[in-house]
């Protein structure tokens, strides 16, 4: 597992087929705590599957740099096609809308194919950001949608990570939404300062707190 | 005039949709199944027909893209008629004369009421709608089917199986004249894609599974699996191939195969094409090739010869890169010295889930159990007879 979570929730194990949910109010860190994550996973070997409800394909590719490889990096922009209906696929960025779940999920699945057929097994999913799509979808069809998605992920003993801004739902839905995870990564800020641990049914770390830097969240 | 799915083999086997009548693509959550619905329209647009198509989670400039991108130019048709139930719902200006607000069950019931009536064919976003309206738009459907009775128009209802409550199920599959069930055949991920009739009440006709592929442009084409049968030298692969074929071809040399052995067998409503590898080793990288285009492997070894088990293992681990079920035939079972199918699991270390089934592929004997069994592995609920279908009674 990346070196980086190695160093910010050293106690944390992530075991193949885990879906975690990563919590924590706008500008806490999520994002690029993912993003650094799926980038240290996918230079490690992993093949990296990243949805985006809130940036398109492009501006994802131009935050890796280097890193970017189409064959290890496989992007669903739910942005894009919106926007410029004719949008075009190609092998790596596929364009969807973000209330067609259905097709989001349809172009995961061949993904997952695609690695698992070129003996790749160790794939990670992220999914930047639920919270969009439940603005546009309610949370039973929501659910619905994640309950094949989460089973999906342990199935083939990939890794998954779903940023869920906090303040933009009710608690009614967070706590819907925890039944299908299998941990949360939360984020707080206090005091002008940032936080994070792992929570799940097993294990509570306790708060460390970190420094969000542009490409990075590094422990302080 | 003559209104069919132009889904192929499908048209085959219902013929013409007759007038009022309700056909449902049932299509499993990770499988693109809308582009049925979508051919299908597009097929008796050609024919002059007036269609319809409900958009609710798409605006209509990217529905528009997205049969274009299949080739099928929906604009160019005087009868494309495309009900936009998505800008309104986000708040845009909507670009098409047939609109509303799908939050709004009124005007939804009485718009689709009316396109009902005025078209020759109906595609509904069935799951769509609950999605976005709510379970209780399912109420509505028996009135639609009505209407679509009364006025000769054919319902395409394109329903994605999410895990809905059972009674949402059930009261789509009731109105349902003819289900075609779109799915995956799962293994660990997805790894190929069928359709079959569930129910048709015109015609009375077995049903079969076929495998397809989308195509852009082209959009559904059926194709058939390969399944590759591989194992050691001599272990019996093109014995098993011609045994278990109704035709089958092998390219040989002094008695051995030197390229490929290929059989076709007609099964349980499946075709399927079976391709046998050499067993000498500079020949892995057929192997290899096929492996990448395979759905599933039969691994034969010669049940009197445990030293051949390691090539045999090797063999599997080649073919195991690509993330393929797999069953172990245990041929020569008619030759004195055979080991059985425990003893050969435990000296090839094989888990408990993987089958090996005892084989004489010179008698003939064991072999359709082979392909039973991968047939088994590789669909699981891959069956499409209406008694094993998922919907509650």
């Amino acid at each position: 597992m990346s070196q980086m979570i190695c160093r910010i929730l050293p106690e944390v194990e992530l075991k193949k087929g885990s879906n975690i949910m990563v919590y924590g109010p706008t500008f806490s860190g999520k994002s690029i705590f993912v993003r650094s994550l799926f980038r240290d996973l996918t230079s490690e070997g992993y093949g990296g599957i990243y949805v985006l409800t809130r940036d398109s394909a492009e501006s994802l590719i131009e935050w890796l740099g280097e890193y970017y490889d189409p064959k290890k990096i496989k992007i669903i922009d739910c942005v894009t096609k919106s926007m410029l209906g004719n949008a075009r696929d190609t092998d790596s960025i596929k364009r969807e809308t973000v209330m067609d779940l259905t097709g989001i999920s349809a172009k995961i699945s061949k993904f997952f194919e695609e690695f698992w057929r070129s003996g790749v097994r160790d794939i990670v999913l992220v999914f930047d950001s639920l919270s969009t799509i439940l603005m546009y979808m309610n949370l039973q069809t929501v659910f619905r949608f994640l309950h094949i998605l989460t089973g999906r992920v342990k199935m083939t003993g990939a890794v998954a990570f779903y940023i869920v801004e906090e303040g933009m739902h009710d608690e009614k839905t967070i706590v819907t939404l925890k039944q299908l995870f299998s941990g949360m990564i939360e984020f707080k800020e206090e005091n002008g300062k940032k936080y994070v641990r792992f929570v799940s049914p097993f294990k509570k770390t306790e708060w460390s707190e970190i420094a969000v830097e542009e490409n990075a969240v590094v422990v302080v | 005039m003559k209104v069919v799915t132009g889904i192929p083999v499908l048209d085959d086997m219902v013929g013409e949709i007759p007038e009022g009548k309700v056909l449902t693509y049932w299509i499993d959550p990770e499988v693109e199944g809308n582009v049925f619905a979508m051919q299908t329209l597009f097929t008796n647009l050609e024919k002059g027909c007036r269609c319809a198509y409900l958009t609710l989670t798409l605006s209509p400039d990217v529905v528009v893209s997205e049969f274009e991108e299949f080739g099928w130019d929906v604009n160019s048709y005087d009868g494309f008629e495309l009900v936009d139930l998505y800008s309104p719902y986000v708040g845009m200006p909507s670009s098409c004369s047939l609109n509303a607000d799908p939050t709004d069950r009124e005007a939804v019931n009485s718009l689709i009421r009316r396109v009902i009536r005025e078209c020759d064919l109906v595609v509904i976003p069935i799951s769509s709608m609950i999605d976005v309206c709510g379970e209780e738009v399912s109420d509505l459907l028996p009135e639609w089917c009505d209407i679509a009775r009364d006025s000769g128009t054919r319902l395409i209802l394109s329903f994605v199986s999410w895990p809905y409550p059972k009674n949402v199920k059930k009261s789509i599959s009731d109105i349902s004249n003819a289900i075609v069930k779109v799915g995956g055949v799962h293994h660990r991920v997805i790894l190929g894609y069928y359709y079959g009739l569930i129910k048709v009440d015109w015609k009375n006709i077995k049903s079969k599974a076929i495998l397809f592929k989308l195509v852009r442009p082209g959009g559904v084409r059926a194709y058939i699996p390969k399944i590759l049968v591989t194992g050691p030298y001599n272990a019996g692969k093109s014995t098993f191939v011609h045994a278990v074929s109704m035709r089958a071809i092998s390219v040989d040399r002094l008695g051995t195969t030197v390229a490929l052995d290929h059989g076709h067998l007609e099964y349980r409503g499946f075709s399927i094409d079976l391709f046998g590898t050499p067993g000498q080793e500079r020949f892995d990288p057929i192997l290899k090739m096929l492996g990448k285009e395979a759905l599933g492997v039969i691994l034969v070894v010669d049940s009197t010869k445990p030293e051949t088990f390691p090539r045999a293992k090797q063999m599997l681990e080649e073919v195991a890169h690509f993330g393929l079920p797999y069953v172990v035939a245990a041929n020569k079972q008619d030759l004195p010295g055979a080991l059985p199918p425990e003893e050969i699991r435990k000296r090839m270390f094989l888990p408990e889930e993987v089958p090996v089934i005892p084989v004489s592929a010179v008698k003939g004997e064991g072999v359709y159990e082979v392909i039973d069994a991968l047939l088994e592995l590789l669909t699981g609920s891959w069956q499409v007879s209406e008694d094993e279908f998922e919907i509650p009674a």
